[in-house]
């Protein structure tokens, strides 16, 4: 049963896509040698260090233990052994040493002279991972997620999921985490930590920071959550990012001339969709066998957001929208195909969290405020219909407080970002009182991925400091310019044939 | 006996510490050696690291901007100052054409690639247009509807199991091979000047009318220059890991690190080499006929050690190679420095056949000793 679900579901509660980043440690290893056995990550030559500690499940006693797995990313040169990178991964839900490859590039600089520590959060990648089924593509393509009641479908999935899991999710929370954590920094013998957090990582960066505070030399937040805010905010961010886009192309001549009202386009489009789903057949952007695709408002919508996580996918933006305006549903397929863009979320783990943190203190009035968008609605919703039945105990108020620290902290935000915009960081620092605020103004989510941002890191870490600090590059422009035809970012010229 | 031994030998070491200036002189190597080495190091490294933000001369950019945008983001720039480095990078006229079609657009890379102060960076250039072809060669296969990873028939996965300290590769090599000199110079002059040097200031008989056998005298020569080749190792280690330390080897991913159990491990393995090395210097210094004589033999005979340790440094020896002496005692060190294995086999083989060696040109000098034409060196 529950056929369609999944995807749907995944794509109403996946907040933050993160562009994860994580770290581990090696430093240390002298003494800890037995815990640490070589191994491997997809998508990165080196050779790391894992090993894995066990935890008690919950604060009270009982109820058994849980392996919290790690990762260390070995120094290349270790002139700071007492010191690592602990590295957290985004989601919430992504698995922090699967995205390795993506902290060490993020890190590149920090790891010159530091271990970089990456952990499976309790409820991700091999720390007793919370997973709920999920449908193949094909399956996604022709499910009408219109011709359901959405608040029964979630009901379904949840309960499906919750048999599946059968665990109290109460023990997956942030607060519940953030110890995990350190028993890993104590495992390796490592004194100080830098914290690098991106997306919900910057959450349980905090979380670390507020329960651990003589652990942390500086901490990085790329792509902040405040502490007082819900995830379900991200709708209005979501919106901006893509009428950003819209901006840019009615500014720019060519993508102008090439795509005349791009947002009238869409706008159409979604409130055809809203009327009635189209339904084609398509070839399958793998094996291109003829499958059905029924196009509905979430699809399109979802797709369309994902897409703007990065620019190399943005730049299909006006395409995508243009050709299905025209009937050509090719380009809306390609990104709909485009599943790499999601990443593993725990979907487990991220109801914990979600139904945890972010559902019990949405205000009524945050409740209509978060509803005038498209995916605030959609998560609202989701939540409403799930997290009654996964009963997550609610976290304790405290938790909504944002952090109160003199610990040096550089928060990282791009303008652009349909995640977690600049403002979010501002209104995480309220309280924070060696904090600077850093924006790159062209960059999506996860800001050292694509910017000068990495070396800045690796000089804040180094120094402690943001003096001489010069922040300048970030202000580059990293965005690419849109495909003007299915060819490329260049218009057609005064074409000879083919 | 082993108390006359252990008397010549203090007498023996007090002559030589008397001479300041040349046990410097000896010693100088130790100091000297790794500093500059690692003043080269640090050149070179420079050199075949590509520039932060490199700078090179793109013609025809304004028909590619989106191309022109991306290196742009991976700090590659075109540039007129005296900076840019000697690569071109030529945008055909056609670009902006075959583009839009759907065809292959060209761009022309001119640089010389036998420059290995370019090749890095000619490297990255090439990488860099690389993710570029296949970032647009993937957007046009979503924009048609398929997925590009289907391009990728094969995902090749490289486990590399070196660590950032066992990719020094050469630099390794070079490094061990100073360690290993400094047991065959620092004491060079000294051992000369014991036994030659002795012999031509007559005072070689003197010692030789004593109450002692030859053999005591030569362990008692060789014992104080092996001594002092310890010191000069000693002393090579502690500036390497101090000067190595300096060198930014993390720009091109890996370290020289240098560390105590290292020293101590190097410090036993050198023992029996500098008793071989005071031996074979001792030896060859009493087969000539005088101090210049001398002096020119033992840079002759140095070649042979210095020979074996290049065949490691170089990697260009056999794997038998690895267990003769010298060879095989760096081959150790440099394993032992990367993190692997001790090759305990090769290194208690080499061990014993170095103090074999030891043990042969002992006797042999010390049965010179027992000849007058050595003596007084006619």
């Amino acid at each position: 049963m529950n056929k369609y679900g999944k995807p749907l579901i995944k794509l109403m509660q996946s907040c933050l896509i993160p562009l994860a980043i994580a770290c581990s440690g090696l430093a240390h290893a002298q003494q800890n040698q037995k815990l640490l056995t070589p191994c491997y990550v997809d998508g990165l030559e080196d050779r790391l260090m894992c090993g894995v500690i066990p935890q008690p499940l919950a604060k009270q006693n009982g109820d058994g233990t849980i392996e919290i797995h790690f990762a260390v990313i070995p120094a290349i040169k270790e002139t700071k052994p007492t010191e690592a990178v602990l590295a957290f991964a985004g989601g919430p839900g992504q698995s922090a040493i699967e995205v390795a490859p993506i902290f060490a590039r993020n890190l590149r600089y920090a790891r010159e002279n530091r271990d970089i520590i990456l952990v499976d959060q309790r409820g991700t990648g091999k720390s007793n991972l919370l997973q709920c089924d999920t449908d193949n593509l094909k399956e996604q393509f022709a499910f009408d997620d219109q011709a359901v009641s959405l608040f029964k479908l979630a009901k379904e999935e949840t309960q499906a999921c919750i048999s599946k899991l059968s665990t109290d999710l109460s023990n997956y929370t942030t607060v519940a985490a953030a110890s995990d954590f350190e028993a890993v920094r104590i495992a390796l013998g490592y004194e100080t930590l830098h914290l690098y957090g991106a997306s919900y990582g910057t959450r349980i960066a905090q979380e670390y920071m507020r329960q651990f505070p003589n652990s942390v030399a500086t901490a990085v937040l790329d792509g902040v959550v405040p502490m007082q805010q819900s995830l379900v905010a991200i709708g209005e961010a979501i919106d901006d990012s893509l009428a950003a886009l819209f901006q840019r192309c009615a500014k720019d001549t060519t993508c102008k001339a090439q795509y005349p009202d791009l947002e009238s386009k869409y706008n159409t489009l979604t409130s055809k969709l809203v009327e009635k789903p189209i339904q084609v057949s398509v070839r399958h952007p793998r094996t291109f066998e003829l499958i059905d695709l029924v196009i509905t408002e979430s699809k399109l919508r979802g797709a369309i957001r994902m897409a703007l996580y990065s620019h190399t996918t943005r730049a299909l933006i006006p395409l995508v929208i243009d050709a299905a305006h025209r009937g050509n549903y090719d380009p809306l397929v390609g990104l709909l195909g485009n599943e790499n863009t999601v990443g593993a979320i725990a979907m487990g783990m991220h109801s914990a969290i979600t139904c945890g943190e972010d559902w019990p203190n949405i205000t009524d009035e945050n409740r209509t405020k978060y509803k005038a968008s498209y995916f605030g609605r959609l998560m609202i919703d989701a939540l409403d219909a799930s997290c009654p039945l996964w009963k997550v105990k609610p976290v304790n108020p405290d938790f909504y407080k944002p952090l109160n620290t003199n610990i040096p902290t550089m928060l990282l935000s791009g303008g652009l970002d349909p995640a977690t915009p600049p403002s979010w960081a501002e209104l995480t620092m309220v309280d924070m009182h060696n904090a600077k605020h850093l924006i790159a103004p062209t960059a999506t989510h996860g800001v050292a991925a694509q910017t000068c941002a990495n070396k800045l890191i690796g000089e804040f870490i180094d120094t402690r400091s943001f003096e001489n600090l010069d922040t300048t590059c970030l202000e580059k422009d990293n965005t690419k310019q849109y495909f003007m035809n299915i060819n490329g970012p260049v218009a057609s010229q005064v074409s000879e044939e083919l | 006996m082993m108390n006359l031994v252990k008397v010549l030998y203090k007498k023996e070491m007090l002559d030589a510490s008397r001479d300041k200036r040349s046990v410097m002189a000896g010693l100088y190597y130790a100091i000297g050696a790794p500093i500059v080495m690692c003043l080269l190091f640090t050149v070179l490294l420079k050199q075949l690291n590509s520039p932060e933000a490199l700078s090179i001369t793109i013609e025809n950019a304004g028909s590619a901007p989106n191309l022109v945008r991306y290196l742009e983001g991976h700090d590659i720039t075109h540039g007129e100052s005296g900076s840019v480095k000697a690569i071109t990078l030529i945008i055909s006229k056609k670009y902006p054409d075959n583009m839009s079609q759907g065809k292959s657009a060209q761009v022309t890379i001119v640089a010389d690639k036998s420059d290995n102060k370019l090749i890095k960076s000619v490297r990255r250039l090439e990488g860099a247009l690389a993710r570029y072809n296949s970032e647009v060669a993937s957007l046009r296969l979503i924009s048609r509807g398929i997925d590009p990873n289907i391009m990728r028939a094969v995902t090749v996965q490289t486990q590399d199991q070196a660590t950032p300290d066992s990719k020094g590769g050469m630099f390794l090599g070079i490094a061990t091979l100073s360690i290993i000199i400094a047991l065959f110079y620092s004491a060079m002059n000294l051992a000369i000047d014991t036994s030659a040097g002795e012999r031509e200031r007559n005072s070689l008989a003197l010692l030789l009318s004593h109450p002692l056998s030859s053999t005591q005298i030569v362990l008692a020569k060789v014992g104080a220059i092996a001594s002092y080749s310890m010191i000069g190792l000693v002393l090579v280690l502690v500036v390497s890991k101090f000067a190595y330390g300096m060198v930014p080897w993390e720009q091109l991913g890996f370290s020289i690190n240098i560390d105590v159990m290292f020293i101590l491990f190097c410090t036993l393995l050198g023992l029996p080499i500098a008793l071989m090395s005071a031996s074979l210097l001792v030896f060859v210094s009493f087969m000539a006929k005088s101090f210049k004589e001398a002096q020119s033999y033992v840079a002759f005979v140095l070649f042979v050690p210095i020979g074996l340790s290049m065949m490691t440094t170089y990697d260009i020896g056999t794997d038998y190679v690895q267990w003769i002496p010298i060879a095989a005692q760096q081959y150790a060190m440099i394993e032992v420095i990367k993190g692997n294995e001790l090759p305990i086999w090769q290194v208690l083989l080499s061990s014993f056949s170095t103090l074999g060696l030891f043990a042969i040109f002992a006797a042999l000098s010390s049965r010179m000793l027992k000849s007058e034409k050595v003596v007084f060196g006619l």
